[in-house]
Formats: C-alpha cells, structure tokens, sequence
C-alpha cells in the first residue's frame, strides 16, 4: 500500500494529458519582498542561459507554509521555492525536496550554521542565501532621560536588568519580551538566552530533553521575569516581534529583540527616536547567543524540470547575486563584502553572527517548540511556575524524541 | 400603498424599542467597520499611537491612491467578480433542483442524500486542501476560473440546498396540485409556480453565496496562484511582507472589498419588501 | 407521492458534482490516517499518537464551548434581529444593510481589526473603557485565561448572527398575512404574535440555520487561528485548529489525517442525530 504510488498516477495522467512539462522553463516562487531584487537577477540569468525561461511567481508572505506544503505534497510543485531554514528540515524528511550537494560550491565560503540548518542524513537539501540574527535594539533618548548611558548600553544579565527596571518609567516598558504570535518569536528571543547559560529545549543531536534542566529553568527565569516584574509590557501575551516594533515606534517600549529589517520601518514612522543596537546581554562571564534564521532555496522533488532549476540555483548562489538577493545578511562570508552592508547601524547585526546557531534539526522539532511555547504562556499566565511549566513542557517533549 | 397599509396594520414593537434596538444593531455592527474606514484614511504614525486618537489630523487618501493605481487590486477585483457570479449562479441553478427534488418527492434514501449534501462542509479545510488540489490538477483546472468555481460548490451547495428545501416545504402544495390538474409538467411548477414564490429565500442564497465566495481565503491562496486568478482576499495578503504589514492599505483594500457588497444588499432590499407570498396566496 | 425516478433526476446534479468533489479527498485522508509518510500500512499508530497528545483532549473541551457558545448567542441574538427588523419604521432599509456588515467583511479582515481594537495597549476598547473610568486598568482581552475564549466567541457572534437574522427575516416575510390578521382577531399581543405565529412559522428556517451553524463553527478557523492561533497555553485551541497546525506547521499529515477522521466521525455522527430527531419531531 504505497501512497506514493498514488500520487504519482496523478502527476503521471496530468504530465501525459496536459503536457505539463515544458524543458527549459524554470518556475520560481519566490516571496513578495523578494520580487524586485528577484527580477534583475532574472534577467542577468536569462541573458547568460538564453535557453533557459525563467517563470517568476509571487508568494504572499501570510499563508506561506500551508501554501508550499500543498504544492510538495501534491505533487504539483514548482522548480525552486524560498523557504525559511527551519522549514527544510521536515521537507527533507518527508522526502519533499531534492538533494542539492551536487550544486553548492566553495563549501567553506558559507556561514557553518547556515549549512547545518539545512543539513539532513549528511545530505545537503537547500542553498541558504540569506541570514541574520537578533540583537538588541533601544531608544537612544530614552537612556539619557533614565540618567543611562546610551554609549555604554547593558552587556550582562544583571546589567540589563537593572537599565529595564531604570527604563519602565512613565508607562513605559524597559525591555519588551513575545509571548504570543507564532511560536517562532518567542524561541526567537528565549532560547539564546538558555543557550548561553549551557541549557536548551533539547541537546543538539536530539536525544535528550534540556527544557527543565536547573540552566534552563535558570534562563526561563530570567526572561520570563522582565514580565513578572512588569519591565515587559502588560500586553506581552499577545504580542510577537512586530506588536514589540510597534509598541518601541510608539515610544512605549526601550528596548527589545530583533533584527536589523526593524531599522528601515521605526526610522520611517518615527524618526524622532534615536535608534540604538546592541549585542544581547550574556550571564556575566559567559558568552552571548542568538539563533540563525534566514532563507533557503529548494528544488520539490517533483520538480519538472530539476536540472535547469539546479542552474539556476547555482547561479543566485554565487557570491555577488546572493549579496544582492539577501533582504538581511548573505550566507557566503564574501557576499557580505559588498557595499550595502556597511551601513553603522548593520555593525552589532554582523558581529551578533558568528555567535548564531542553528535551532537542533529534529523530526518533531515542530511539536517540540509548541510544547515548550505552552509552557512558557503558562508562566506567564500565571497558572504554573517556571519548574512545574517546564517539567509539563518536558513530559510532554520526551515521546516526541 | 394605502391599501398595504390597512393589511400590514398589526401589533407591533413600540416605538422606543424599535429605536432603540436598531441604534445598538447599528452600532455594534458598524462599529469595527467604522473603525477600519477610519485608519484607511491615516497616516502609519496615526494608526500606532497609545492612546489611540479618533480622527485624523490630516485625512489622507494615500491608501486608496495605492490601493487603486499601484496595486493588482483592480484585476483581483475582477477575477472576484467573475469567479463569485460564476459561482454563485451554478449553486443557484444546482440547488434549486435538488432542493425542489428533495421537497416535492419521496424516493429511497432520501434523507441519507440530503445529509450527504452536507458531508463536504464537515470535512477539516486542513484535511481536503492537498487532495483537492490533486483532484483540481487531474481535471487540469488549476489556476483557472473554473477551478475555484468548483471547489466553491463544496462550501455553497450545502445551505443553498438546505435553505431552498425548507422555504419550498413551507410553500403550500396545493398551488401546484392545481396547476397539475391544469396539465403543467413539474418542471412548469417549479420555474412559473415555486419559483416566483421562493423570491426571498433566492434572494437569500444569492447574497450568502456570493459573500461566502467573495471572502473565501485558503483554497484561493492555495488553487490561484496565478495573478491572472487571483482574488481579492490574496490581494490583501499581498500587503503583507515578512516583517511588515501595510495596514493602512490593507484597511483602504477592505473598505474596496467590502463596499461593493453592501450596496448591493442594500439594492437588493426592495425584493424582500412586500411579503410575496401572502399576496399570491391571498389572490 | 409522486414517481420516485423524477425526485432522483432533480436532485442528482448537485449531487454528482459533490460527490466528485469530495471522493477522493475523503479516501485520501482515510488513507493517510494509517500510513506513515512513506506510505507504508501502520494500523492505528497515528491515532494512538494523536490521542495520547496533550493538547488533543484540552481541544475537544474546548471545542464544545466555542460550539455551544457561539450557536446559542447567534441564534437568540439573530432571531431578536429579524423580528426588529421586520417592524414597519423609517430607516429600516438602511439597517437592514448595515446589519449585514459584520458579516461581509472578510473574514481575515474582521479578525485583525478586531484584535487591533482588543490590543491591550493600543486597543480603542480599552481606551474606551478606561478613559470614563468604566474600568480602572486595561484588560487583556486576549491574553487573560479567563476572557480570551468568550471573546473569541463574541467575535464569532458579531461576525455571524447578521446570517441568521436574515435568514430568518426571510422566512418571516413569507408568512401570510391570514395567520396574522387570525391572531389579531382573537386579540393576541405583539410577544403572543411572535411566540404563537412567527416563530412556528420559521422553526424551519432556524432548525436549518443552526445546523449550518454548528458546522460553520465546527470549521471556521478564521477568527481564532488569526487572532490567537489557539492560543495562550491552549485556551482557544480547538480541534480544526489542531488539524490545521499538525498538518501545515508540524508537517504531520497522517496524525493530522487520523485526527481529521475521528473529527469528522463525531461530526457525522452529530449531525445524523440531529436530522434523525428532526425528522421525527417535524412528523412530515
């Protein structure tokens, strides 16, 4: 009983009765931010592979996930897809998409985590060609007005607690933490800070469960607490990395987590505020941490047209047009020499990325982040403390290994 | 009009509640919608402001002006239009049919067929998207009008049919005996008898299946993903980029979305005027 | 009654499409449900799985309520409407119109905007309750334990009983006028008419409709998945959204399977018993 089988009759009565196969011709689906930078990259390919057609469709941002799943578990799948990293992992399981290994070149020219991300059963399943981490990103003027130094912002745990609770004055929140949206936000901005204490939600070879361990809970703590002590906004449980933007354009919020895409939006809607950015706070005499996220391409496993679309994708893969198809930071180190990626205020973006990390590729990691998710909204609503919620988080995630 | 009023003079709900009742609908309705026309016409600054301020310092037609001239709006309207009149007119013409059927005679598992009609709608979205979407490849009606048509039926049929059957059951069936006697076929009955009496009810189907399809978000995203099917509800998804959403103009796109519609409820109001059915009975 | 063979000819159109539509994505899912996703045969591996989760039985608890809930308010609420709305007064076209909006505005587009105005801190409710001193601190409409399922029922309330008051309204405009003018004759009050005449007269109708209902809110993910995503800690998590999120964000398309087949089995099951005592209450 083989439901590939099944599938494949479909595809088979469509390629015979449609003529679906067109060799030569490329789709691409790539995300609607993606558009514009996408287009000239088309065109430089399509005047070096005459032969080759290059069709560029669109993808809404919102939807993203269910829409790609449906086409590769269809069978009716573009070329080439943009997905996020940490979605290759369960295509590849799933046998979704094709092996890239044959295509990507200068191995040593990548970023080791980005590569990681897409690695599965010592097989290479995407082309990362964008990455970036968080950092933190505060009002410079609302420093000076808490009497704190906005040239000198906070480096450790206590450090940046102490300029929170300094900042959460006059109905402002100091340090603004996630605790709703999509889960992603809150793994986002939680587990560096159990990384950087030796903890985690699970090991990196996924065979033991880290969530409730005394580092952990210790982190869990620390980053729940912002709220507990009121430093996070009352509205924390429904807010995820774009309700914190907002809340920071507002002026209600100093400091929070996120990437350097924030900049450009807060600078445009409120340029009276004074943008500062500074690597996260570490435990004192430990090291920060922060997870690697970022952009990949793909090719369905059925793909109609594989090759061509492996050229393709060795050729957004070079350097230079992968400096320039990035929207953050290029996964080749000799991409991020190009010029746009000199701008200040990028610094602490870049020298944030050598301490980011990959989040540990497991079958289930999905179900994994959700358990732990619940248990921190269980904190923070106030139905458990931090040791009950993540010895729950832990039953849970442990048949899940 | 005088002669209406004697017939319709009956007790009613006294004045101050009637005033009332209509001012809380009216608000509680128009509310959210009130609100939304309102950022439509603010700047991005004036959206996010705590405390969150009522009107606009300076008005400003931007949104629309995106919206409108910058944006697939207009051919998504279009494909919309074209995809939810397709739409609603095959459930019309269906459902009519069976519902007749279903009202007007008794044949052997009847009610397991009717409660068939209604599986559709029970099965998860999330569980028939993939293999509708291989069943739509098979037929070669992906990215095509008459894709989404299709698939619009299993979300239409059901209470089309089921709205339809129970106002043609409330229709005395003596109109129609007699008009058999007179030698009319069933089908004459049911296009120059029933029908005719069913005006409000058909109405009623229309603008439900209209609005349903008009709305309709995850099997558009996942069967259209050509601009030249696209609808509107993915034309508002367009407004939103990884870390950003244009709220304002996704507010500007739904008043765009949602006007059309009202005003045409509001035309159609005359045809539920007039109680249809008491007149023909009475005559 | 009539010949039976004429019945069939009516009403198999509709049916046939249906039926095309809907085989193959009902086998495929039974399929699904016992495989894994190389597609070999795995008994019922995938609904122990799917059981044993934590949050399958917080789902089904709350499923019940979103359902219950949501059906109550929107049938009393949305009948109340159409007898408003069938009164004679000036103006009544244009609220006629008006009430329809909650319901024609997309889905998607109800549920942001209703969290916008929810929002704690930015949120106009809030701001409108606190600025006249209603409530002395902002409310967390949508991240207390206690709130955020009744209001995500009120959202779903709002957005759909303007459907069932004009269903209804429909049917009452179609009541003849004898058996108004009968009821006048032996002296009946407004709220005598509405109970002995009116109602009677659009049981039909609101049978009907509550059943399209229950299925709606059995499948409408809409409003809670794009507010709360079933969230926080679960408390709005309810089934379809369960399925939603194993198969789409977990990539577990059996165990979302297996789930879709127990779901639909209670549904089915649900809706029979309901045709089956409507068919025997209605004596037709």
């Amino acid at each position: 009983m083989r439901l590939k089988t099944t599938a494949l009759l479909g595809a088979a009565i469509v390629a015979l009765s449609a003529g679906m196969a067109f060799a030569g011709e490329v789709t691409w689906w790539t995300p609607n931010f993606n558009e514009a930078r996408a287009k000239t990259l088309v065109e430089k390919f399509q005047a070096a592979h005459p032969d080759i057609t290059v069709k560029l469709e669109v993808t809404t941002t919102d939807g993203l996930p269910q829409r790609v799943l449906t086409a590769l578990q269809s069978g009716a799948a573009p070329d080439i897809v943009d997905v996020q990293h940490g979605w290759v992992n369960g295509y590849a399981q799933n046998k979704l998409v094709l092996p890239l290994d044959d295509v990507l070149k200068d191995r040593e020219d990548y970023i080791p985590a980005a590569l990681q991300y897409v690695t599965w059963d010592n097989k290479l399943w995407g082309i990362p060609y964008r990455i970036e981490t968080h950092a933190v990103i505060f009002n410079k003027g609302d420093f000076t007005a808490a009497g704190l130094d906005p040239n000198k912002p906070p480096q450790t745990w206590d450090e940046l607690v102490a300029a929170a609770e300094k900042l959460s004055v006059n109905g402002k929140s100091g340090f603004a933490i996630t605790g709703g949206g999509e889960v992603g936000n809150t793994i986002f901005r939680s587990l560096p800070f159990m990384w950087m204490v030796g903890g985690g939600i699970i090991s990196d070879d996924g065979k033991k469960v880290l969530v409730n361990t005394p580092e952990s809970v210790k982190a869990v703590t620390f980053y729940t607490d912002f709220f507990k002590k009121k430093l996070s906004p009352a509205s924390t449980l429904e807010n995820d990395g774009t309700a914190n933007r907002r809340l920071f354009i507002a002026e209600k919020v100093s400091m929070y987590q996120s990437g350097q895409f924030d900049v450009p939006s807060i600078r445009k809607e409120n340029d009276k505020i004074d943008v500062g950015v500074m690597p996260i706070p570490h435990p004192e005499g430990g090291k920060t941490a922060a997870i690697l996220g970022g952009w990949s391409l793909v090719v369905p496993s059925s793909a109609k047209n594989p090759d061509d679309a492996k050229t393709l994708i060795g050729f957004l893969a070079e350097s230079e047009n992968q400096a320039v198809l990035t929207d953050t930071f290029p996964a080749r180190i000799s991409a991020m020499k190009a010029e746009r990626f000199n701008d200040p205020i990028l610094q602490v973006f870049k020298e944030m990325l050598p301490y980011g990390r990959p989040v540990p590729a497991h079958p289930n990691w999905v179900q994994i982040s959700q358990a732990y998710f619940d248990g921190i909204q269980r904190i923070l609503l106030g139905d458990e403390d931090v040791q009950k919620a993540m010895d729950g988080a832990a039953a849970e995630i442990e048949p899940l290994l | 009009m005088s002669a209406k009023q004697q017939t319709l003079k009956r007790p009613g709900l006294s004045r101050p509640l009637i005033v009332i009742g209509s001012l809380l609908v009216v608000f509680v309705c128009l509310f959210p919608f009130w609100w939304m026309a309102l950022s439509s016409v603010k700047t991005l600054r004036e959206l996010y402001t705590i405390p969150p301020i009522w009107w606009p310092e300076a008005p400003t037609w931007d949104n629309y002006r995106k919206v409108l001239f910058e944006s697939n709006i207009p051919r998504y309207f279009l494909n919309s239009l074209v995809i939810s009149i397709g739409a609603t007119a095959l459930a019309l013409v269906l459902a009519v049919f069976a519902s007749y059927g279903f009202a007007r005679f008794n044949f052997k598992g009847k009610p397991l067929l009717q409660s068939f009609v209604l599986v559709g709608q029970l099965l998860p979205t999330a569980a028939i998207i993939v293999p509708l979407f291989i069943t739509l490849r098979v037929l070669g009606l992906v990215n095509t009008y008459w894709g989404l048509i299709l698939v619009y039926m299993i979300i239409t049929l059901p209470l089309s049919v089921w709205m339809l059957t129970s106002y043609f059951k409330a229709i005395p069936v003596e109109l129609e005996e007699a008009a058999i006697i007179d030698g009319a076929s069933r089908l004459g009955c049911l296009l120059r008898i029933t029908l005719p009496l069913s005006l409000p009810a058909i109405v009623s189907v229309l603008v439900y299946a209209f609005v349903t399809t008009w709305n309709e978000f995850i099997f558009a995203l996942c069967f259209a993903t050509d601009s030249s099917v696209k609808t509107l509800p993915i034309g508002l998804a367009e407004f939103s980029t990884e870390f950003n959403t244009d709220w304002g103009a996704v507010m500007a796109a739904s008043v765009v979305m949602t006007l059309p519609i009202a005003l045409l409820f509001l035309s159609m109001q005359r045809l539920f005027i007039g109680g249809l059915t008491a007149g023909a009975t009475k005559g | 009654m009539q010949r039976q063979s004429t019945g069939y000819l009516f009403v198999l159109p509709a049916l046939l499409l249906l039926a095309m539509l809907i085989a193959y994505p009902v086998a495929y899912t039974a399929l699904l449900s016992v495989t894994d996703n190389q597609g070999e045969y795995v008994g019922l591996e995938n609904f122990r799985r799917i059981l044993t989760a934590r949050a399958t039985p917080i789902a089904f608890w709350n499923t019940l309520w979103w359902v219950f809930g949501s059906i109550v308010f929107q049938v009393v609420l949305g009948v109340l409407t159409a007898i408003l709305l069938n009164q004679n007064f000036r103006g009544r076209a244009l609220v006629r119109s008006v009430t329809l909006v909650p319901w024609v505005v997309p889905g998607i587009v109800a549920a942001t905007t209703w969290a916008w105005m929810l929002h704690t801190e930015f949120g106009i409710i809030n701001y409108m309750l606190t600025a006249p001193g209603v409530i002395d601190e902002p409310v967390g409409w949508l991240t207390n334990g206690s709130t955020v399922m009744p209001v995500m029922i009120a959202i779903n309330v709002w957005k759909m009983f303007p459907f069932v008051a004009i269903m209804v309204l429909a049917g009452l405009q179609s009541i003849p006028n004898d058996l108004y003018e009968a009821a006048r004759i032996d002296g009946a009050s407004f709220w005598e008419e509405v109970w002995y005449v009116m109602l009677p007269q659009v049981r039909m109708v609101i049978v009907a409709v509550t059943l399209l209902l229950v299925i709606w809110a059995l499948n409408h993910i809409t409003i809670i998945y794009a507010i709360t995503k079933g969230g926080p800690a679960n408390r709005t998590l309810i089934t379809p959204i369960q399925i939603f999120r194993t198969a789409f964000e977990s990539v577990q398309f059996n165990q979302a399977a297996a789930l879709s087949v127990m779901f639909f089995g209670v549904a089915i099951i649900v809706v029979f018993v309901y045709i089956k005592t409507l068919a025997s209450s209605s004596g037709e």
